[in-house]
């Protein structure tokens, strides 16, 4: 064994090894050809062998040739793997491909009833202003539902509210959130800014704008000089939060527990004011009732009408919602057809 | 109340259109909630003259006419009606009219011969009760106009307030109507001629009960002779909504909505002696009231007697025995005022609410006895003849003057939130009657009164006195002027500003873990119902729901179902204790609808009384029905089942931050499936949840006749719904050392319970152990038929120190010892 010849061996082997990678077609055959060549029993190891055969002075010469054909060998391999790699994963990706334009899994999501969401989203708006809420309960006494109210037992007033009786004896389904009104002044001392959302109770056929079963939110707030003006600002602020900027406007209107008694509307939501049937062509649109809490009121709550006074308003939340969702039919409330509520998602 | 524009134009200028009017109106507190034309239904109606009138020649009861319309050929037209006359001028529907009723009138051939139209009567038109004869209208009417043209009219439905009943009639609209537009009220010229001797000859009235009724005023007439009212008349009190029924009832009723003075005419012959007494019933009196039906009369019911007895309810309804029959000649006429809360008993009690005691029921203005004793008497003779007696009986003559009503000004101001001059407030109280006038020293201001009356000193402040006009009865109290302040000026003057004043306390929402729960459940794919709180005695009962209440702080008792005493139906006539029947009413109807997949929950109110304490309190329902995943293009369809309630019910805990829940077997059957039902509880003693998780019973699903196979429901009570916070998080620090998995597989009889398993382990797993979660669950072979085997991996770790093989060795050995010995399992590792 010469230099030369090894030298040769080794260059063919470089040869030999450059073109079978370049031939392999499989990852798995190019690991292979790695031990084949260049393992610890591979080819180049078994020409490297001779190495001690020769002279001295020859033997760096042949380390350096060996080192060369090793690296060209490791590079052509380290190469052709990088393009084999890719090209497997070139064909996976072309053999994934799917119809993008399907539709996706479904994920089960529900939808929350608009009378909770828009008791929330009224209380969200009152709430900034420093409302917090309460609330009564549903079967109250005639004290506080009327009595207390300004509303005495043969008060034509009563007409206003047709009452579903209960058989507790003095007790009935409470026809409006405003007896709150008594229980909040007689447990809390002002500065008061509450709000009462519930369920309510009248007597009443039921059609598409009549209900024995609804919602109200009731607003109180009482202070040494809560006027008008405050409930104005703070109707208006409302009116905006819940059906964006439009007009507004009080006019008068009538309850015995509110002294004076304004009624609130606001531009036609359907028309923007131009009149419609939906309006009545008037080209507004009550959404609640209103007024300074009557002196008989705030004395029932345990408060000087002498020194505070305050105001008190009652919106509908059906009449709330049905506005801002069109909702065309109150039926459509207690119902609960999954058509209507799913549209809530 | 209905108005008539024309007929409110005879007390007050109106100079606005009716659009501009019902706004004025409104804005002062007279809401027009619609503006009806008077006519409209009457299409193609127009003014003729009959030119000939002959008879049929094949019928007797009809004749040919010829009708002159102001332009083309006479038409000829075949009548039914004897009234008609050449000369006349009539209505005349027209080929293509359509008159109220939306009947519509066509050429016809009647008998034989052609009708190119038809007369109307008054009663076809609505205009008048006249059914027999046709309207016959005044000479000189112009032919061929259209009759919505000539007797059209505009009316206004206006809402008077139950405060305001001096504004239920024309004259007191009118005087709204003077306050928004400055326009002067111009009251009817009202006299009477009294032809005939002095009234006491003929009436004598004796009030027992003052208290009942504060003034009776009464006339006499004689010689009277009904018939009907005028035509105009008729056709007023018939654009006003009310009947006409003859003149001397209409002069009555014409009255009431003229003045808001109810009254009642009685056939004076009817009244024994002539007397009329009024005072309450005695027991076992009974009156045949004018819808001849026989009343029993209770002993607090005021009525008006006569000697013999009853013959009329006070202000509420008169008696048959002594109603204007055709053959009436003498007529006593009764003008009242009743006491309103004995005269809203009755006609609550009678089920009879009239216009008339509807008005009374508001209070009435004193004076207005004696204007519309004298009015009901003038209208009666120019209608229906006859002679009027001289004078009236009157049993309170004396008429207070107007009250005065101090108030402060700048009160008034205080509470509007606007600063308003005195001597504005002055002239804007001036433009609805009342005066003002400087206080006398010492006056006191009424803030309140009955029922919780309260008068003080104003000190310094300005005061005036408000000149009260008599007939606003609702004028009471300092704010009431600020009211009509505020109103006259105009509410849309109101100004609008936030608050500046203290804010209160800070309060946690009541629906804080309501609203948790809500968006969690909405997050897994359940949709929220609201449904009725009253139910049907029977829904409540069929379901046959265990009643847990009374078994832990988050359920208190529950006691008696509240009954509706006056229900509007059946189906809602008990406060429900449960809502999961409810929910079964909604998937029934969604079922019905097609809709199979249903996955709904309720957060609502159950009710209960112990004795006679009502109480309230707020439940979770939940119902799954149909498949969890329905079937799509990329998996199949997986129904519902009870680990879906399960599964919803811990990742509620996991929200809460409450532990995870328990189950206990719940083998009752009904409504239950007997072996898939089972009692939950988290928190210690069940605090923070109880309730039933279960499917339910196949006899449950049939009786709600529901199609689905399978329905999962849960009730549960979980404490915070009606008002507390989520419990605060607190960090566990997160494991240093490593922790280790093994698995174990224990096999046990069928009978024992995956519960009682896991809390064996538990028991034995010593203080390293860290958790165990089941993986599998197997049943055949190896195993024998009454097996099942369990696999758990059960999680060991420490907070100082990473464990040792020795260690978890020991600890795995502990819980197999325990599973075998404790449950006779066998283990598998
Ligand atoms: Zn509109």
């Amino acid at each position: 064994m010469d230099f030369e010849s090894l030298s040769t061996d080794l260059r063919s082997l470089q040869a030999r090894a450059l073109e079978e990678i370049a031939a392999t077609a499989d990852p798995a055959a190019l690991d292979a050809l790695q031990i084949q060549y260049l393992g610890k029993k591979g080819d180049l190891t078994a020409v490297l062998r001779g190495i001690g055969a020769l002279p001295a002075d020859d033997r760096p010469r042949v380390g350096a040739i060996a080192n060369e054909v090793g690296e060209a060998v490791r590079g052509a391999l380290a190469t052709r793997g990088t393009e084999l790699r890719a090209q497997v994963q070139t064909l996976r990706l072309a053999a994934e491909k799917v119809d993008v334009t399907l539709p996706g899994r479904p994920v089960a999501r529900g939808a929350l009833h608009p009378i909770p969401e828009t008791i929330a989203a009224i209380a969200e708006v009152f709430g900034q202003f420093g409302f917090v809420t309460y609330e009564g309960p549903e079967v109250e006494d005639d004290l506080t539902n009327f009595q207390m109210l300004n509303i005495a037992p043969d008060h034509p007033a009563r007409d206003l509210w047709d009452t579903l009786y209960v058989d507790i004896p003095g007790h009935l389904l409470r026809t409006h959130t405003s007896p709150g009104q008594i229980r909040v002044m007689q447990s809390t001392k002002p500065p008061i800014r509450v709000l009462l959302p519930g369920r309510c109770f009248r007597y009443e056929a039921v059609d598409a704008s009549h209900a024995f079963e609804f919602f109200q939110v009731e607003g109180l707030m009482v202070d040494e000089g809560t006027s008008m003006a405050d409930l104005k600002g703070l109707l208006d602020e409302c009116a905006h939060a819940l059906f964006g900027p439009r007009k507004t406007r009080f006019r008068p209107g009538y309850y015995p527990f509110t002294e004076p008694s304004v009624a609130f509307d606001v531009e036609c939501v359907v028309c923007g004011g131009v009149g419609c049937p939906a309006c009545s062509k008037s080209g507004w649109m009550t959404i609640l009732g209103a007024g300074m809490v009557h002196p008989v009121v705030l004395q029932y709550g345990g408060i000087d009408p002498e020194r505070y006074q305050g105001f008190a308003f009652g919106m509908g939340v059906e009449r709330i919602s049905n506005l801002r969702h069109a909702v065309p039919d109150l039926r459509y409330y207690l119902e609960n057809d999954l058509r209507f509520l799913e549209q809530f998602r | 109340m209905r108005v008539p524009l024309s007929w409110l134009r005879e007390y007050v200028d109106v100079q606005q259109t009716p659009e501009q009017l019902a706004e004025r109106l409104t804005l002062l507190g007279m809401e027009v909630k619609g503006i009806e034309t008077w006519g409209a239904d009457w299409r193609s109606v127009v003014v003729g003259e009959l030119l000939t009138v002959e008879k049929h020649p094949y019928a007797d009861r009809l004749h040919l006419t010829t009708v002159n319309i102001g332009s083309g050929e006479p038409l000829h037209i075949v009548c039914g009606a004897h009234n008609i006359a050449p000369g006349q001028r009539v209505p005349v529907a027209l080929p293509g009219a359509v008159l109220p009723g939306e009947r519509r009138i066509e050429r016809t051939e009647k008998m034989g011969i052609a009708s190119e139209g038809m007369l109307c009567s008054g009663d076809e038109l609505h205009i008048t009760a006249d059914a027999e004869g046709i309207l016959i209208l005044p000479p000189g009417t112009p032919l061929g106009r259209q009759l919505s043209d000539l007797y059209g009219d505009i009316v206004l439905d206006v809402d008077v307030k139950p405060n305001r009943g001096d504004a239920l009639c024309l004259i007191g609209l009118a005087r709204e109507v003077a306050a928004a537009t400055g326009a002067a009220v111009r009251w009817p010229e009202i006299s009477v001629s009294e032809a005939g001797g002095p009234v006491g000859d003929r009436l004598k009235v004796e009030v027992r009960d003052s208290e009942l009724c504060t003034r009776f005023v009464g006339r006499w007439i004689s010689d009277a002779k009904i018939g009907p009212s005028p035509d105009t008349i008729q056709m007023r009190l018939q654009a006003a909504g009310m009947r006409p029924v003859s003149n001397v009832v209409d002069a009555s009723n014409y009255v009431m909505l003229e003045l808001g003075k109810p009254t009642h005419t009685f056939d004076g012959s009817a009244v024994r002696d002539g007397t009329i007494i009024v005072r309450l019933a005695a027991a076992g009196e009974k009156l045949e009231t004018l819808d001849h039906v026989w009343r029993e009369l209770t002993p607090d019911t005021l009525i008006i007697a006569d000697p013999r007895g009853p013959i009329g309810i006070a202000g509420v309804m008169g008696g048959a025995d002594s109603e204007i029959t055709a053959a009436t000649t003498e007529i006593a006429i009764e003008s009242a005022i009743f006491d309103p809360v004995s005269i809203r008993r009755t006609g609550h009690r009678f089920a009879l609410r009239s216009e008339a005691s509807l008005r009374f029921e508001k209070g009435q203005e004193f004076r207005l006895a004696r204007i519309g004793a004298d009015r009901v008497a003038q209208l009666t003779l120019a209608w229906a003849g006859g002679s009027c007696a001289r004078g009236r009986v009157d049993t309170a003559p004396t008429e207070p003057g107007s009250p005065r009503l101090a108030f402060r000004p700048a009160r008034v101001g205080k509470l509007l939130g606007a600063e308003i001059q005195t001597a504005e407030q002055r002239d804007l109280l001036s433009r609805v009657g009342i005066a003002t006038e400087p206080a006398p020293a010492g006056s006191r201001i009424q803030v309140a009164v009955e029922p919780k009356p309260l008068e003080i000193d104003p000190g310094a402040e300005e005061v005036l006195l408000a000149v009260v006009p008599t007939w606003r009865r609702d004028l009471e109290i300092e704010a009431d002027v600020a009211e009509e302040v505020a109103r006259v000026r105009g509410y849309e003057t109101t100004p609008s500003h936030l608050p500046d004043t203290l804010m209160p306390a800070y309060r946690p929402s009541p629906a804080i873990v309501r609203d948790a729960v809500r968006q969690t459940l909405a997050g897994a794919g359940l949709t929220e119902a609201v449904t009725h709180a009253l139910v049907a005695p029977a829904d409540e009962a069929r379901l046959q729901w265990p009643d847990d209440q009374g078994l832990s702080i988050a359920q208190p008792a529950a006691g008696a179902v509240i009954a509706v005493t006056n229900p509007l139906s059946s189906q809602h006539s008990v406060l429900r204790q449960h809502i999961v029947a409810s929910l079964l009413a909604v998937l029934a109807l969604n079922e019905r609808q097609g809709r199979e997949d249903v996955a709904i929950f309720e957060i609502g109110k159950g009710y209960g009384r112990v004795g006679d304490a009502p109480r309230e309190w707020t439940r979770l329902a939940l119902l799954l029905s149909g498949n969890a995943e329905p079937a799509a293009w990329n998996r199949p369809a997986r129904p519902y089942d009870l680990d879906d309630a399960k599964g919803i019910l811990e990742m509620i805990c996991r929200r809460l931050h409450l532990p995870a829940p328990s189950y206990v077997p719940d083998n009752r059957g009904f409504p239950f499936h007997p072996g898939r039902a089972l009692a939950a509880e988290a928190g210690s003693d069940g605090e923070s949840i109880t309730g039933r998780v279960a499917e339910l019973h196949p006899d449950a699903l049939e009786m709600w006749e529901l199609r689905a196979q399978r329905v999962i429901v849960a009730e549960l009570a979980i404490r915070g719904l009606d008002g507390a916070t989520v419990r605060r998080i607190r960090v566990e620090p997160i494991a240093r050392f490593p922790v280790v998995e093994r698995d174990l597989a224990v096999i046990v009889n069928e009978g024992r319970t995956a519960a009682e398993v896991e809390a064996t382990i538990v028991r034995h797993g010593g203080g390293l152990l860290r958790g165990q979660r089941l993986f599998d669950l197997y049943r055949g072979l190896p195993l024998v038929a009454e097996e099942k085997s369990l696999a758990y991996r059960l999680v060991f770790g420490a907070d100082d120190r990473t464990l040792t093989e020795a260690e978890i060795d020991a600890a795995v050995a502990a819980v197999r010892s325990g599973l075998e010995i404790d449950l006779g399992a066998h283990i598998r590792s």
